[in-house]
């Protein structure tokens, strides 16, 4: 009983961390925004329906894009699961995406392969590409002790640099005004699920898929089970003869790989050629997203959804009614402050806690002839 | 005994956050002037009774009357301005101040206003331990004492404080049995000047020589308030866990067979460079139990340690089954058949947030009896974990259940039961019933017996000498880092074994070289 019922608090607390998230953006749109309920509605509603002529209708294109816009970030939010739940802070999956962009479009550009297996040779590519950087962090965690927090986050810098060097130097096509590399062959493109422009990729169901594949593998094998353990207790799964060592460097392989591949994925499905100049952010929205999802890979696509929505709903806001868009930054770190406080709305949990037990303790003492259920009556 | 008593606590009820009902509407009332022992298995809600009378924790409904006068403490601070002092199991100095510091440490007397007047501080310690009797030494750095020593330093810290109600959370646990003869005087001598203490205790024999009047908890609920003189300790034994607990154990004699662990000038110096391990050598053979008796801190957490490749000796080796188990990893050691309780069970010994069934099979996730292909047999963990929650009778829920939800007995009966079902050739025991209700020791003590006498090699350490004398076939002392003393006839006593444990008495290096069966 107290079992369900924590999951309906913490059901609950998820909602009002978000609800007070939204209040804080809507203090602060009030105070930037000329005509704030119209730029609220956009941030809200906007997605989801269009108003035109006060009759409301539902806005396909623009779910359609918030679908679109969940493919990285279920990758990278998978990616910070794995970790996490490992206890390893790394968070080097934003450079992994530039890399993995970067890896996968080389190979969308210069490789020559059948379609439909192009893209998924390239995104394969780039995944192991980017699990073999995140080495670094993990070997210098097992071999010197260093902290993966502090390497992963200088080393997604020495990603973006290393790459745009390669870029600039050796794969730009210079018949183009801005840095680009030369366009994706045909064969390399990720397909889209639905003409037009939306850009709703089939990517979007590898995410899906792996959000599967990676529960499976974090509750139902023994090399998740292992992390799973480290990640509560490292004492207690060294002494009970797991590989320690071993499994946090795999763990941070697997937060690599998947990154990498929301990345490949990403570019080959929504881009013609690789043009980032700078990170793109979506390793950062997985650490958001890991930390709504509770470090479950079956609720990523939830928690990413929630974020794509709010993010196209700030565009939505921002274009059309001149808030900042920078706007979806401080709803974001609010939600991150309410749902990191432990202690946010702990005097209800512990209501929910007493009333349980009390009433367990009136069964146990109905159920129990000797003690008459006197207690606690 | 017309007066108020001086301690009432009326329909006390707490709730952890976690959900455990620790105590349930609790009557407890304490006279001046006596010594009141509160008793009951771990998880019975003594230390949470306890803890809010210290003012550690807020009861979820109840009253507390000092003298008679209503009561709410807010902090430690308030119950200690009300005259509650508090002597916590694991002791709360400062090992690298002198005593007197650490008796005035937070209330130090200040020159000037500004500086702390250590020789106020001093001249306090002596007035105190003078008006006790407690024979103490001001300017000892709390490193460099005994345990015993560092318990009077607690109790005084308390009286320096004005405590007029004393709470003592298992003081004897970590004394030899000298060091309780000297608190239990000095026990008697703060009674006599009408102090009032409240005991507590899982020793039943100490209870029936000390205490005036005792209270039983049970189950989170108060069972009773009897004169001491008037129960024995059978009635309190079953009054604390609702039946008749043999405390004798029965065991059959041991055939011992081949040499399974065998140590060989074992030295170890720790990073303070005291020297922990000074040379000890001795053997376990296959179906019998040695236990390792001395008081903490003489060698056998390193001892321990080196065993189950932690840490590595500086000279010296292990062998099992003749295999040296230098460089092993713990998953080495547990394919050869070496098995190991914790004596932190929180740290090494479970998940706290993980399931009953996780937990119960962290040793062996890896076998094929629990895989399928790459995906874990969910089915057989469940049916082993099920199996071994009844066999062990582990209290819970369900094996979903988190293991940190479990009283400290049923924590401890999870790990005994992961380790005993491997099929050890070798078990390492340390402290395996410490601080658990008498219930679960005595399924751990007799699964223990059961193993050795199916053939296993048991290493028992132990802090509680009954245990070690109950359960060892042949007994080895450490004191200093050395074995100075090597049993294996059974003949042996607690004044015995407390000789050679303070270090007053040594045997002939001949004498101990019989530990090893070469």
């Amino acid at each position: 009983m107290l079992d369900r019922r924590m999951t309906q608090f913490n059901i609950l607390r998820g909602a009002v961390a978000i609800f007070f998230a939204l209040l804080v953006a809507a203090i602060f749109i009030f105070l930037t925004s000329e005509s704030p309920w119209e730029s609220l509605r956009y941030l809200l509603i906007g997605p989801l329906v269009i108003v035109k002529d006060g009759a409301i209708a539902f806005n396909t294109r623009n779910m359609l894009e918030v679908l679109a816009g969940m493919t990285p970030t279920i990758f990278t939010g998978l990616a910070v699961c794995v970790m996490f739940s490992a206890n390893q802070f790394n968070l080097a999956g934003e450079g992994c995406v530039y890399v993995g962009a970067f890896v996968g479009g080389l190979i969308g550009v210069y490789w020559n392969l059948p379609p439909f297996i192009h893209p998924l040779v390239a995104t394969l590519i780039a995944g192991i590409v980017c699990s073999v950087i995140m080495l670094i962090p993990a070997l210098a965690k097992v071999k010197l002790g260093a902290s993966e927090m502090v390497t992963s986050l200088m080393l997604n810098y020495v990603m973006l640099y290393v790459s745009m060097h390669f870029l600039n130097f050796y794969f730009a096509d210079r018949s183009r005004g801005a840095t680009m590399t030369h366009s994706f062959q045909d064969t390399a493109r990720v397909t889209q699920i639905v003409s037009g422009t939306s850009k709703l990729s089939w990517g979007f169901i590898a995410a899906l898929i792996f959000s599967v594949i990676v529960w499976f593998f974090m509750y139902r094998t023994r090399w998740g089970y292992s992390i799973r353990m480290i990640g509560i207790n490292q004492s207690f799964a060294l002494y009970s003869g797991m590989n320690v060592a071993g499994m946090i460097i795999v763990s941070q392989m697997i937060g690599g790989m998947l990154s990498g591949m929301g990345g490949s994925f990403e570019i080959l499905g929504r881009y013609n050629q690789f043009l980032w100049l700078n990170l793109p952010g979506y390793g950062w929205t997985g650490i958001t997203i890991a930390i709504l999802a509770k470090n479950n890979p079956a609720a990523v696509p939830l928690a990413a959804f929630f974020l794509a929505y709010l993010n196209k709903g700030c565009m939505l806001m921002s274009t059309k009614t001149h808030v900042a868009s920078e706007m979806i930054d401080i709803i974001q770190a609010a939600i991150f402050l309410f749902f990191a406080a432990e202690q946010f709305l702990s005097g209800y949990r512990q209501k929910i806690v007493v009333k349980t037990a009390r009433e367990e303790l009136l069964m146990q003492g109905n159920a129990d002839i000797e003690n008459g259920g006197a207690e606690n009556a | 005994m017309s007066d108020t008593p001086v301690v009432q606590m009326l329909g006390i009820s707490k709730i952890y956050p976690n959900g455990i009902p620790a105590n349930q509407d609790v009557n407890f009332s304490v006279n001046k002037g006596e010594i009141h022992a509160l008793v009951g298995e771990n998880g019975a809600g003594k230390s949470t009774l306890m803890k809010i009378l210290f003012g550690f924790e807020k009861p979820t409904s109840g009253t507390i009357l000092i003298d008679g006068e209503e009561v709410t403490f807010a902090s430690p601070m308030a119950a200690i301005a009300k005259g509650i002092g508090m002597v916590h199991q694991h002791f709360m100095l400062v090992p690298s101040l002198t005593v007197a510091e650490n008796v005035v440490l937070g209330m130090a007397p200040k020159k000037s206003g500004m500086f702390i007047d250590f020789k106020e501080a001093v001249r306090l310690t002596e007035e105190y331990a003078e008006r006790f009797h407690f024979d103490v030494e001001p300017n000892a750095r709390v490193a460099d004492i005994s345990v015993g020593m560092k318990q009077k330093v607690e109790i005084l810290k308390a009286l320096v404080r004005g405590a007029k109600v004393l709470i003592l959370d298992e003081p004897t646990a970590v004394l030899t049995t000298q060091e309780t003869v000297e608190l239990f005087r000095q026990l008697h001598e703060l009674k006599n000047q009408g102090f009032t203490i409240i005991f507590i205790s899982h020793k039943l024999n100490e209870i029936k020589e000390l205490t005036d009047r005792v209270t039983i908890m049970r189950r989170g609920k108060a069972a009773g308030t009897y004169d001491t003189d008037a129960v024995s300790e059978q009635e309190i034994s079953r009054l604390m866990v609702g039946r008749d607990v043999v405390l004798e154990i029965e065991k059959t004699p041991a055939e011992p067979e081949e040499v399974v662990l065998r140590v060989e000038n074992l030295h170890f110096v720790n990073e303070w460079n005291k020297r922990m391990l000074n040379g000890i050598s001795f053997d376990v053979r296959k179906g019998e139990i040695v236990g390792i008796a001395g008081v903490e801190g003489n060698g056998q957490r390193e001892l321990v340690d080196i065993l189950f490749g932690l840490i590595s000796p500086e000279k010296g080796s292990v062998q099992v089954n003749g295999v040296n188990i230098a460089d092993k990893s713990q998953r080495e050691l547990r394919n050869m058949g070496v098995s190991y309780v914790p004596e932190d069970r929180m740290t090494f010994g479970i998940a706290g947030t993980a399931s009953i069934n996780e937990n119960i099979v962290s040793d062996r996730i890896a076998s094929p009896a629990f895989n399928k292909g790459p995906l874990l047999n969910m089915r057989a963990i469940r049916e082993t974990s099920q199996h071994l929650i009844e066999d062990y009778a582990i209290l819970c829920k369900s094996g979903r259940q988190h293991v940190n939800m479990l009283s400290g007995g049923n924590i401890q009966k999870v790990v005994v039961a992961r380790e005993f079902s491997a099929d050890p050739l070798l078990i390492i025991a340390d402290q395996p019933t410490r601080g658990i209700d008498v219930g679960a020791t005595e399924l751990i003590r007799n699964k223990l017996i059961d193993l050795s006498r199916e053939g296993a090699a048991v290493l028992l350490v132990s802090a509680d000498l009954n245990e070690v004398m109950e359960l060892s076939d042949s007994l080895i002392v450490l004191y200093g880092g050395n074995i100075v003393g090597y049993f294996d006839d059974g003949q042996w006593d607690d004044v015995m074994m407390g000789e050679y444990m303070l270090g007053l008495k040594k045997q002939s290096d001949e004498e101990v070289k019989r530990a090893c069966h070469a």
